[in-house]
């Protein structure tokens, strides 16, 4: 039998190469652990970030048709509001244009003027004074004119002129 | 020939193999698919985003324009939605003619989104420029009117008798959709 002169150690599992060797797995355990936390993190904010982005898209959209809408509405009250001022001016400048076709020597009573039709109420002179300077400026305008006399008393007459327009012609 | 392993040795080659296998299978089975779904997902958020983005600038321009339309067009859009004042029209008005006066015709005619309804006004004026200077104002009213026919006047003496039905227009509240709020929605 054998003795030995050192005193006996007391021995242990944990040599330090197996000690060096747990450290190293462990930290590689650690990180292999912490990037799969990385990355079920990332995907939890992915699957946020998305909900999100649909959400603000639906949101976009319905504010994009509310303002598609407004934006129809006011052109429509745009183009209703220039075209009733144009025809008030159309009508203004009829109506102008009117008074500005009878003669001097023409006195008009009553006036009705129409969609397709304009009557005329005066007294005239004679005939004549009728016929040249108001109803041949009258005819160019309407397709049917037709006028009417009877004696004013004082050798004057008065008239009565209805001019119709073809109201298709006229839409066209 | 014997190998001459110690238990210890053993045991660290045991572990070892224990540990290379766990992070083998690990890094196979576990972390390689969800990195590529990571790569995916990632792609996908930032194709949402660029299209959220653009989508954002297209809703951003369309509010530059409904802004511009409606200051552009500011007096139009207060003229629809001003309520018809009888009185404060004749008041307004009242200089253009000798006497004026007006009566309801008909009430509520629908056309679309407008709703107008019918005046009958009965005026003197002392000439017809008065008149034409009546429907020149009248464009410029706080009001969208337009003079419709028939039109008659009159001789009454020393003035003319003028009648005529005016159109008065509005927005009908019922059709109309609230302004959309300048509010921009929460971005990412």
């Amino acid at each position: 039998m054998k003795y030995s002169y050192i005193r006996p150690r007391k021995k242990s599992i944990f040599t330090p190469e197996l000690k060096l060797l747990s450290t190293f797995f462990s930290i590689s355990l650690f990180m292999l652990l912490l990037t799969y936390a990385f990355l079920l993190f990332k995907d939890y904010s992915f699957t946020n970030d998305l909900k999100n982005t649909q959400k603000v898209n639906v949101q976009l959209h319905a504010y994009l048709q509310e303002m598609k809408e407004q934006i129809i509405y006011v052109e429509k009250e745009k183009v209703l509001a220039q075209g009733i001022k144009t025809e008030n001016a159309v009508l203004r400048d009829s109506i102008r244009n009117l008074f500005d076709l009878v003669p001097q020597r023409i006195t008009l009573s009553d006036a009705l003027l129409d969609k397709n039709s304009l009557v005329l109420k005066g007294i005239t002179p004679n005939k004549d004074v009728y016929n040249f300077m108001l109803q041949a400026p009258l005819r160019s305008i309407f397709h049917q004119t037709y006028s009417s006399f009877y004696p004013a008393g004082n050798g004057w007459m008065y008239f009565v002129s209805t001019n119709y327009t073809d109201e298709e012609n006229h839409e066209d | 020939m014997k190998i001459n392993i110690t238990r210890p040795s053993l045991y660290m080659i045991i572990l070892s193999i224990v540990l290379l296998i766990f992070v083998l299978l690990f890094s196979f089975l576990v972390l390689i698919p969800k990195g590529k779904e990571y790569r995916k997902e990632r792609i996908e958020v930032k194709k949402a985003e660029k299209a959220l983005r653009q989508y954002q600038d297209f809703h951003d321009k369309t509010a530059e324009d409904l802004k511009a339309l409606q200051k552009k067009n500011r007096n139009i859009i207060i003229a629809f939605d001003t309520a018809f004042n009888q009185e404060q029209f004749e008041k307004q008005y009242k200089g253009y003619f000798s006497s004026l006066h007006l009566s309801k015709l008909q009430n509520r005619l629908k056309d679309d989104e407008f709703v107008s309804y019918e005046v009958n006004a009965t005026s003197h004026i002392s000439s017809p420029k008065s008149f034409y200077d009546f429907i020149e104002a009248l464009n410029k009213a706080d009001w969208i009117i337009g003079v419709n026919f028939p039109i008659t006047f009159k001789r009454d003496g020393e003035l003319i008798k003028s009648s005529f039905t005016m159109k008065v227009y509005y927005a009908d509240k019922n059709t109309t959709k609230e302004k959309p709020k300048a509010s921009q929605p929460q971005g990412l």
